[in-house]
This record gives structure tokens, C-alpha cells and sequence, in this order.
């Protein structure tokens, strides 16, 4: 079961890569990005409950800050700016 | 029982993907984001809490969840209203359309 979470999470980031790469706009890039982060923190939370070693746990909260924080960086960035 | 959880939560996040790749403006695309991929990892989060013995991890896992669903709203508007009002960017919105209105007002008004 954890294993078909892999390949579902893998699939996920192909889709969440490509907008990264394709854009167009600085949203499409920054929405890929956030995808990406999503996709790590499920990683994380897969492995800890497969292998029973919750030592990277404190990883999923850090990063889960760190992404709203960028996000609303880039956000302030945006406004009343062109692509 | 947390295993099911978090299959459904990834299962999510590749919904949230494929609308992502799919949708064809920015704002629809961040909607499939926003909404799916918050669901969807606050189901991996808690399955994990269910999985998982140590307490320790289990705090851990239920304050990302809670921080997730703290942070996502906020992140998801402030990045489309700037979407919204930058130039160069194409956003449409279909229905009800109340922010030109407000941004108008406040322009208006000197702000």
C-alpha cells in the first residue's frame, strides 16, 4: 500500500515538474514549486510510517513553513509586476 | 486503518497534478492546487499519526497538518490576488467578479 503511495506521489511530481519547467507565468512556476514541497513532505511522512523512524518528521513541519513563506515572498513580488 | 488514509491523500495529490498540468489559466490552476493537495496531504499527515507509536512523531505529524491548513488559504490568496492584479499575466474569471469592484473603491479613494 505504501509502495502504490510512491508511484502515485511519483506521477504527481512529473505533473507538478513540468509546470515548474513549462510557466508560463511566475504562478505556474511558484504553484509547481508548491506542488514539489507537497509532494516531498508526503515522501517524508510515507518513509517515516514504512520504516517506523520518525527522525525526519521535524523536516515535514520546517519545510511546510518554509513554503508559505516563499510563497507570500514571491507573492509580494508579483503585484503590480509583469510576468 | 492510516495506511488507507494516506493512499486516499496521495491519490489527492495526484488529482491536484493532473489538474495543474491540465487547466488551462493560472487562477484555475492554482485552484486545483489549493483546494486538492491540502486535502490531500492533511490525509497523508494523519495517517501517518495514526501509523506511527512514538509520540514524539505523532506531534510532529499533527503540527504540520495543523500549520498546512493554517498557512495554504493565506498562501493561495495572497499569490492569486497579485496574480489577479499584475500585468501580463492572463487570469479570467468567469462568475462573479467582487475584487475589481473593491480595487476600484480603494483607488478611489486615494489608496
Amino acid at each position: 500500500m505504501i509502495a502504490a503511495g510512491y508511484a502515485l506521489l511519483a506521477l504527481a511530481a512529473m505533473g507538478f515538474g513540468y509546470r515548474l519547467l513549462a510557466g508560463p507565468s511566475l504562478t505556474d512556476r511558484v504553484v509547481g514549486l508548491d506542488g514539489l514541497l507537497i509532494v516531498g513532505v508526503s515522501a517524508v511522512v510515507l518513509r517515516a510510517m514504512q520504516t517506523g523512524e520518525g527522525a525526519f518528521l521535524p523536516a515535514a513541519v520546517v519545510v511546510t513553513l518554509v513554503g508559505f513563506v516563499g510563497t507570500a515572498v514571491v507573492a509580494r513580488f508579483i503585484e503590480g509586476r509583469g510576468r | 486503518m492510516g495506511q488507507a488514509l494516506a493512499l486516499a491523500g496521495t491519490l489527492l495529490t495526484l488529482l491536484a497534478a493532473v489538474g495543474v498540468v491540465r487547466f488551462t489559466d493560472a487562477l484555475s490552476r492554482m485552484h486545483a492546487l489549493t483546494k486538492a493537495s491540502t486535502v490531500g496531504l492533511v490525509l497523508v499527515l494523519l495517517g501517518g499519526a495514526l501509523t506511527v507509536d512514538h509520540p514524539n512523531d505523532k506531534t510532529s505529524l499533527l503540527l504540520a497538518g495543523a500549520l498546512q491548513l493554517l498557512t495554504m488559504p493565506v498562501a493561495a490568496n495572497l499569490m492569486s490576488r497579485a496574480t489577479y492584479q499584475a500585468r501580463g499575466i492572463p487570469s479570467t474569471v468567469d462568475t462573479i467578479d467582487e475584487l475589481t469592484g473593491h480595487l476600484d473603491a480603494s483607488r478611489d479613494d486615494g489608496g
